[in-house]
């Protein structure tokens, strides 16, 4: 009688670990069992830089994928990675199947031809010379501005705290530091100048993210008093009414222009008429009118107008500016900030 | 002596330290893990139901599940072979062999993704010669498996091979005398014994699997709706600001891995419970 009970008892138990397990596995396993998913479309892989994570997946995907349905009855689909634009270079650099890249910085796409990724600046063939668009870099803070922080000389002084994304994997950190140097020596300043106020703002700096949008992540979290960033990051939440600070524009700040790339290695010959009309796409004023929606300048100035949010800046500047980016990289990434700001003040 | 029959002094004597101990686990063990509950509900039921259902999100736990389930299984035999090996037989370097397969234990998961890709990847030792063939472990859920195993492999010899240790020996040469060969000895004699120490190894090297993190972030690409994981997307979407759509991933895998590790509980708790 006993033993019949004790037996039930583990039966029951049994049965319900193994309905556990087996619910899990089917679950698990379910898109994949023969008769249920559907036969997998064509995709395209498309790696970007973090703060595209929106854009492409909310605008530019659904749009470029309700056109080709359109255009020739296919349905198909995108699979795509967002990080830092160092990180993910790094990553194609290593092999990932990135079929279409879109960096923060030409410099990146530069990287991809040193480690033999891409034959040559192939990105120069596609319009723009592969700029995508652009977004002026600007100054986040709390939003009462506590601290009056007008420019970036304010972010100098001391008892300021900066969240900055880091500059060994994120593009947006590059595109920053030049627009904190070059704000001076663009503007009657001296290399010494510039180089105190650089080395003023890298003593601030609180918190370093390996990406613009981490970093946001981090300042929204209530790290520092003030933010270095994209416009864009400010613009399309001001526009959605979810901007919990204030954009300072500074007088005078560089546009960071993003460089689309095709990893023509990756991009078989059956996939290849699909990559090219997608890359095609992204120059469409289709397209550049939802960047425009999502907060990026357009490169065709005309649609611009469309955002009421993007603010004005008296005295933009481009990399071109300084000497292109090669240049720049020697000459203000490597010999000021990496060999003199960063044993300054000891990271 | 049972509770009923403490006085009040030695009640007192054992609350505090109780309490003591509480307060220390509070901030850091149960309240970060309440935050993670309490957030996931913040936003209401509609909220965690809609970033659930994402397809990226459905399919980041889906492929979790799957790469844990075959990573159980593989290390469930492997382990078991490797802990039937170094118990079983006798050979020089048995020592040395004993504490290389518990390494991946002590070397850190991201060392174990670089590692993994300086070996498989298209400009790794061997992944350069795959490279040309078209064969590409890396960033596919192949290099994700790797990377799974090598990690989980000791949890599985850890939880089998003590019992193996301290088996009876004299089982075993009953089964060889009466001619059983090592294969129906290791099936019908070692086996039955090992059950417990499977089950538990088995559930251990599953939830390790499904909370992998360091290495998988590496070698996986972090491939939406590809390769990323479930603890991916919430590092991922975390990083993004989307805390809804993280903590509703996080919510599930906390709540899977507190029901594996309280069946583990159970488990491993039956044998002696029945020796009372």
């Amino acid at each position: 009688m006993r033993s019949l009970q004790i037996n039930w008892y583990s039966l029951l138990k049994r049965a319900f670990l193994w309905s556990i397990f087996l619910g899990l596995g089917l679950y698990a396993a379910w898109p994949w069992l023969p008769g249920v998913g559907a036969k997998h479309p064509r995709a395209i892989v498309v790696y970007g830089f973090s703060i595209l994570g929106e854009v492409m997946n909310q605008g530019i995907f659904p749009a470029f994928q309700a056109e080709w349905l359109a255009r020739s009855g296919e349905k198909i689909e995108f699979v795509s990675s967002f990080s830092g634009s160092g990180t993910i270079t790094n990553q194609i650099i290593l092999g990932v199947p990135a079929q279409v890249a879109i960096l923060s910085l030409e410099l990146d796409a530069l990287r991809l031809v040193d480690n033999h990724v891409l034959a040559g600046p192939t990105w120069h063939d596609l319009p723009y010379e592969g700029v995508l668009n652009r977004t002026p870099f600007i100054i986040l803070v709390r939003s009462d501005n506590p601290k009056g922080i007008a420019s970036f000389a304010d972010l100098a002084q001391p008892g300021v705290e900066v969240v900055h994304p880091d500059p060994l994997t994120s593009g947006g950190a590059q595109w920053a530091i030049l627009a904190e140097y070059g704000s001076v020596t663009l503007n009657g300043g001296s290399p010494e100048e510039a180089y105190a106020q650089l080395l003023g703002i890298w003593r601030n700096v609180v918190a370093q993210a390996s990406s613009a949008r981490a970093a946001r992540t981090q300042f929204e979290n209530g790290f520092g008093d003030a933010l270095i960033t994209y416009e864009q990051e400010a613009v399309w939440d001001l526009g959605r009414g979810k901007l919990n600070a204030l954009i300072v524009y500074p007088e005078s700040t560089i546009l960071g222009e993003h460089t689309v790339v095709m990893i023509d290695k990756n991009i078989s010959p059956a996939e290849r008429d699909l990559v090219e009309a997608f890359v095609e796409f992204l120059w469409s004023e289709t397209a550049q009118r939802i960047f425009v929606e999502y907060g990026f300048r357009s490169v065709d100035e005309t649609l611009n107008a469309a955002n009421p949010n993007f603010g004005v800046i008296a005295k933009p500047f481009t990399v071109k500016d300084l000497g292109g980016w090669v240049n720049a990289r020697d000459e203000i990434i490597n010999a000021i900030w990496k060999q003199k700001v960063l044993p300054e003040v000891g990271r | 002596m049972t509770e009923r029959t403490l006085s009040h002094r030695q009640r007192a004597a054992t609350l505090l330290p109780v309490s003591l101990l509480l307060l220390v686990l509070l901030p850091l063990l149960l309240m970060p893990l309440a935050a993670i509950y309490i957030f996931a509900g913040s936003g209401g039921w509609q909220t965690f139901v809609t970033s659930l259902s994402q397809p990226d999100a459905q399919f980041s736990l889906r492929f979790s599940l799957l790469i844990a389930f075959s990573t159980a299984l593989l290390n469930a035999v492997l382990g078991t072979f490797a802990a039937y090996v170094l118990s079983k037989y006798r050979f020089r370097g048995r020592e040395a062999l004993s504490v290389i397969v518990n390494l991946p234990v002590a070397i850190p998961t991201v060392v174990v993704g670089t590692s993994l890709l300086l070996l498989w990847g298209p400009i790794g030792l061997l992944g350069k010669f795959l490279d040309p063939l078209g064969i590409q472990p890396m960033f596919a859920p192949a290099g994700v498996l790797l990377a799974h195993l090598f990690v989980t492999f000791p949890y599985m010899l850890g939880a089998v091979k003590p019992v193996l240790d301290e088996l009876e020996v004299t089982y075993e040469e009953a089964a060889y005398t009466i001619g059983a060969s090592r294969w129906q000895t290791f099936r019908f004699v070692l086996l039955p014994a090992l059950r417990g120490g499977l089950f538990s190894g088995t559930l251990l090297t599953f939830a390790h699997s499904l909370g992998e993190f360091g290495a998988t972030v590496l070698v996986s690409g972090n491939l939406r709706l590809r390769t990323q994981t479930a603890p991916l997307y919430i590092f991922a979407q975390f990083e993004a600001g989307n805390i809804e759509a993280a903590n509703a991933v996080a919510a599930v895998l906390a709540t899977l891995s507190f029901t594996l590790f309280f069946i583990l509980l159970r488990m491993t708790q039956q044998p002696r419970r029945s020796a009372e």
